[in-house]
């Protein structure tokens, strides 16, 4: 049996400006999957996240597999829900988050899902 | 004879011989096994997240810790290599609890044993920069952590009597200075009924109405081993005993010090709650008073009960 684990990295939080999502260990996961949800956004709002790495989970580069920040505008057809994968990471995973449009504003949620 | 027999049996248990549990385990947490039902506590809601009252959200998922740091790698766990840990946001009074929720087949008396570790995250400093006063033993970190508290969550039904057991070791308190004492709490944890009906305001502290709502436990002052700076993880074992019979704590033993309980009052609420049938949660939290991170690590857990 392959063990597995979901976290909730933002539980329906709101941010106006750019953010990174805490620092976690993952190193017994050989998969990592991403879910961002956009569950409310401002007029023209949209997010661009990039996954990153980091060696100690205290300084951090993007992750060499994706060149370009995964894009997600707010007012998309429903469901307002973007899903990448990662591999290869080693231990610590965050997404380093930016926001698009004029003075934005997004509610999201955002999980990672492990696997062995 | 039967009593013998068992004892030898779990002498002989690697990991059971480091715990010394009450005649019926209900479970044994080895966190090389992933998180066994530990998971991120959460308020009540009406499956709107914006309902979630304030100090009953983000709460952050348990992690499954390879206890990793940047000078030396990786720490490893007593076994194996992983640890649960919980992690706060680095903002100030921010907690992080994990709960295991279970329910009881009989009331009396409850054992929760553990060996934990805490620290507070490492704050880089360039290279060349001012050392300040740093004597080469006490590190400022030592000052970034906050608290932890262990805590369950007993509801006898709807004609019984819920509470909280809570005992918090208050490392530094919000200031920074060293305080190193367990202590009990003298009123009932908000809950969001009580938020909802208006009997109490959203709290400052998650565990009490007012945040000075804590009491010394009488000779609960106790330096843990900090080990000098925030990437020497030293385990500790912690053994806490509850009783559901006299709705008490029993007794407090970490290391070497054990702290008589009995007689310390635990709140009840005054009114009752529903659909909290013969529960029994345990519960572990960890809370920055600095815009520092703060990790308590757990490796492992039992619970035994005599029942």
């Amino acid at each position: 049996m392959r063990r597995f684990f979901s976290a909730v990295l933002e539980q329906s939080n709101t941010y106006s400006e750019a953010f990174c999502t805490e620092p976690f260990e993952a190193g017994w996961a050989s998969e990592a999957r991403w879910f961002i949800r956009i569950l409310d956004a401002s007029d023209g709002a949209g997010i661009e996240a990039m996954p990153q790495v980091s060696p100690d989970g205290l300084l951090w580069c993007d992750d060499e597999d994706r060149p370009d920040p995964v894009k997600l505008a707010g007012n998309a057809a429903e469901p307002v829900m973007v899903s990448f994968k990662q591999r290869e990471f080693g231990n610590w995973l965050r997404l380093k988050v930016r926001l698009s449009g004029d003075q934005p504003k997004v509610k999201v949620l955002i999980y990672l899902a492990l696997k062995e | 004879m039967e009593r013998a027999f068992t004892r030898a049996l779990r002498s002989s248990d690697t990991t059971l011989s480091r715990f010394n549990p009450l005649s019926r385990i209900l479970f044994v947490n080895d966190f090389d096994n992933g998180t066994n039902g530990w998971c991120e506590l959460s308020g009540n809601h009406d499956n709107n997240l914006d309902n979630l009252r304030t100090k009953a959200r983000d709460l952050r998922p348990p992690q499954l810790s390879s206890m990793t740091f940047f000078d030396t790698g990786t720490h490893g766990s007593i076994d194996g290599t992983y640890a649960m840990k919980l992690a706060t946001r680095p903002t100030p009074g921010h907690m992080s609890q994990a709960i295991k929720r279970f329910t009881y087949a009989k009331r009396g008396a409850v054992q929760f044993e553990m060996y934990f570790t805490f620290k507070a995250e490492t704050v880089l400093k360039p290279s060349g920069a001012d050392t300040g006063n740093w004597d080469g033993n006490q590190d400022v970190s030592a000052s970034s952590f906050g608290d932890f508290t262990l805590s369950n969550d007993v509801g006898e039904g709807e004609d019984g009597e819920r509470y909280h057991c809570a005992l918090r070791y208050m490392n530094s308190d919000n200031t920074g200075k060293l305080v190193q004492k367990w202590y009990y709490k003298t009123s009932v944890q908000p809950t969001t009924k009580m938020e909802r009906n208006g009997t109490a305001a959203s709290p400052v502290d998650y565990h009490v109405i007012n945040p000075e709502d804590w009491e010394e436990v009488p000779g609960g002052h106790q330096p843990l081993c900090y080990n000098e700076i925030p990437t020497k993880a030293n385990w500790h074992y912690l053994r806490w005993v509850f009783d559901t019979e006299t709705r008490r704590n029993r007794e407090l033993q970490v290391n070497d010090l054990t702290l008589d309980l009995r007689d310390i009052p635990v709140p009840l609420y005054e009114h009752p709650y529903w659909g909290c049938e013969r529960l029994l949660n345990f519960c572990l939290d960890v809370r920055t008073h600095t815009n520092v991170r703060n990790f308590l690590w757990v490796d492992s857990a039992v619970v035994s009960v005599d029942w």
